[in-house]
């Protein structure tokens, strides 16, 4: 391919029209691509000759970073295309050189095919501009969000065509009201039991007078109270940062043994709640 | 009906053996002038299939498609519209209003990719349509894409096509609509003539 290296501008354009921006991403497709290609040029899709684009594609596809290869997939289909294209065009013309003879199937000439699919591709693509055009005009449209007739309607409020509403149902309901029974007091409010960190690393403490080391899950194995271990593991944290224990857990999950830290003042106050 | 005689049903009566009939007694004919149709267009706040205004009524289709037909031309001067989309009808705010509902609202406008934007367009014009064929003008796979138009109700299901493995088709709804602003389909802008010519030959 001695063709002038392809220069595939990004983001570049002045106006979206005439935007040369080609974007390889799972969004833009290969038929995208040739036609970006084609509008670069200044050229009229509906008279290039196709096939001379197959170098400039190549390149193009080329410069599609590597580990996106199911979808440059697609993208070789029409670099193929294109290839096909190139080399009939470069071939003398055989009076109908590759019939497919099956039937009533003419065949379709390649080129013919890839410019009518770039021709339907353009169509809407610049039929999805023009939409997008509109959403910049502040012309949307707006409707009464389904709100109280909808749920009137679902209350059974559908207009009652026999029997009509005597308002004296509604004094007597006004006067029924008065004989209903007031509701129950709500129960007295439980005060749960509040757990201090103080009580807790005292509990700690005296374990650690008679033995050097304890290990955390023994000393709470009676306990079932979530609260109380979590008071108790916060009131261990405190003891630590005020240096009275050491703490060492080997693995995840695994037993934390405590012990209490040589020459520290074992009756230190810890604050907290 | 024990001695399995028919018993007539007309007006004031039911068949007590019919299931489809929910309604004790059917509701009798009250007609329906323009100035009722706005008037249950309004209170509805949702779409209203022309099935549904007819047998509200007790009209017949022809009568609410022409009276439809009225209320279109009567709103013209006012500041609210009627939408239709495929048999159902609704009232929306004119698109000359659009602007200052936005800001009364705080909606954002919606923000679409290229690729959101054409294969709407390929929805839009080429409704109802396949994933299949999306895939094919686009020339790239369209899942995400259809998909995420799906769930921003730009583009709605239409049944499936009665083709082999039964594709989902796709259409445009009501969204669609009001957020382009248009009221119906017939406003969409034309496509451009020669590129349609060519394609359709």
């Amino acid at each position: 391919m001695t063709a002038p290296a392809v220069e595939i501008r990004f983001a570049d354009a002045r106006r979206p029209e005439d935007a040369t921006h080609v974007r390889l991403d799972v969004f833009d497709g290969p038929i995208a691509l040739l036609l970006s290609l084609i509008e670069q040029r200044q050229l009229d899709v509906l008279t290039v000759k196709l096939g001379d684009l197959a170098g400039a594609y190549l390149d193009a596809i080329a410069r599609i970073e590597g580990g996106r290869l199911p979808l440059l997939s697609s993208f070789v289909t029409v670099c193929s295309q294109l290839i096909l294209i190139k080399s009939r065009a470069l071939l003398p013309r055989a009076p109908a050189p590759l019939v497919i003879a099956d039937g009533d199937a003419a065949e379709v000439d390649p080129e013919e095919e890839l410019r009518r699919r770039l021709i339907e591709y353009r169509l809407y693509r610049d039929a999805g501009r023009a939409l997008a055009e509109r959403l910049s005009l502040g012309v949307a449209l707006f409707h009464r969000e389904q709100g109280v007739a909808v749920a009137a309607g679902r209350a059974g409020a559908r207009p009652e065509l026999s029997a009509k509403l005597d308002p004296q149902l509604l004094a007597d309901a006004l006067a029924a009201s008065v004989r209903l029974v007031p509701p129950a007091p709500p129960p007295a409010e439980t005060v749960a039991r509040s757990v201090t960190l103080e009580e807790r690393a005292a509990v700690i403490r005296r374990a650690l007078l008679v033995a050097p080391k304890l290990v955390l899950q023994e000393l709470l194995r009676d306990v079932h109270d979530r609260i109380v271990i979590a008071v108790t593991f916060l009131a261990l944290l405190e003891l630590a940062k005020g240096r009275e224990v050491t703490i060492e857990q080997s693995e995840p999950w695994g037993p934390i043994s405590v012990r209490t830290r040589a020459g520290s003042a074992n009756g230190r106050a810890v604050h907290g709640r | 009906m024990a001695d399995e005689t028919l018993v007539p049903v007309g007006p004031g009566t039911t068949d007590p053996l019919d299931p489809t009939d929910s309604f004790p007694t059917p509701l009798p004919s009250l007609g329906l002038t323009v100035e009722q149709l706005e008037a249950l267009l309004f209170v509805a706040e949702r779409p209203l299939s022309r099935r549904e205004i007819g047998s509200l009524s007790g009209v017949d289709r022809e009568a609410v498609d022409s009276l439809l037909g009225d209320l279109e031309v009567t709103l013209r001067e006012r500041g609210i519209r009627v939408t239709t989309a495929g048999d159902s009808v609704q009232l929306a705010t004119s698109p000359d209003a659009g602007a200052l509902i936005a800001r009364y609202i705080g909606s954002d406008g919606v923000r679409l990719s290229p690729a959101a934007l054409e294969t709407l367009a390929i929805v839009a014009y080429r409704q109802p349509v396949t994933r299949g064929v999306i895939e094919r003008i686009r020339g790239v796979d369209s899942d995400y894409v259809v998909r995420s138009l799906l769930h921003r109700r730009l583009i709605v299901e239409h049944g499936r096509a009665d083709t082999p493995g039964r594709p989902i088709l796709y259409g445009t709804g009501f969204d669609f609509l009001e957020r382009f602003g248009l009221t119906s389909l017939d406003d969409l802008p034309a496509l451009e003539a020669e590129a349609a010519m060519r394609l359709s030959e």
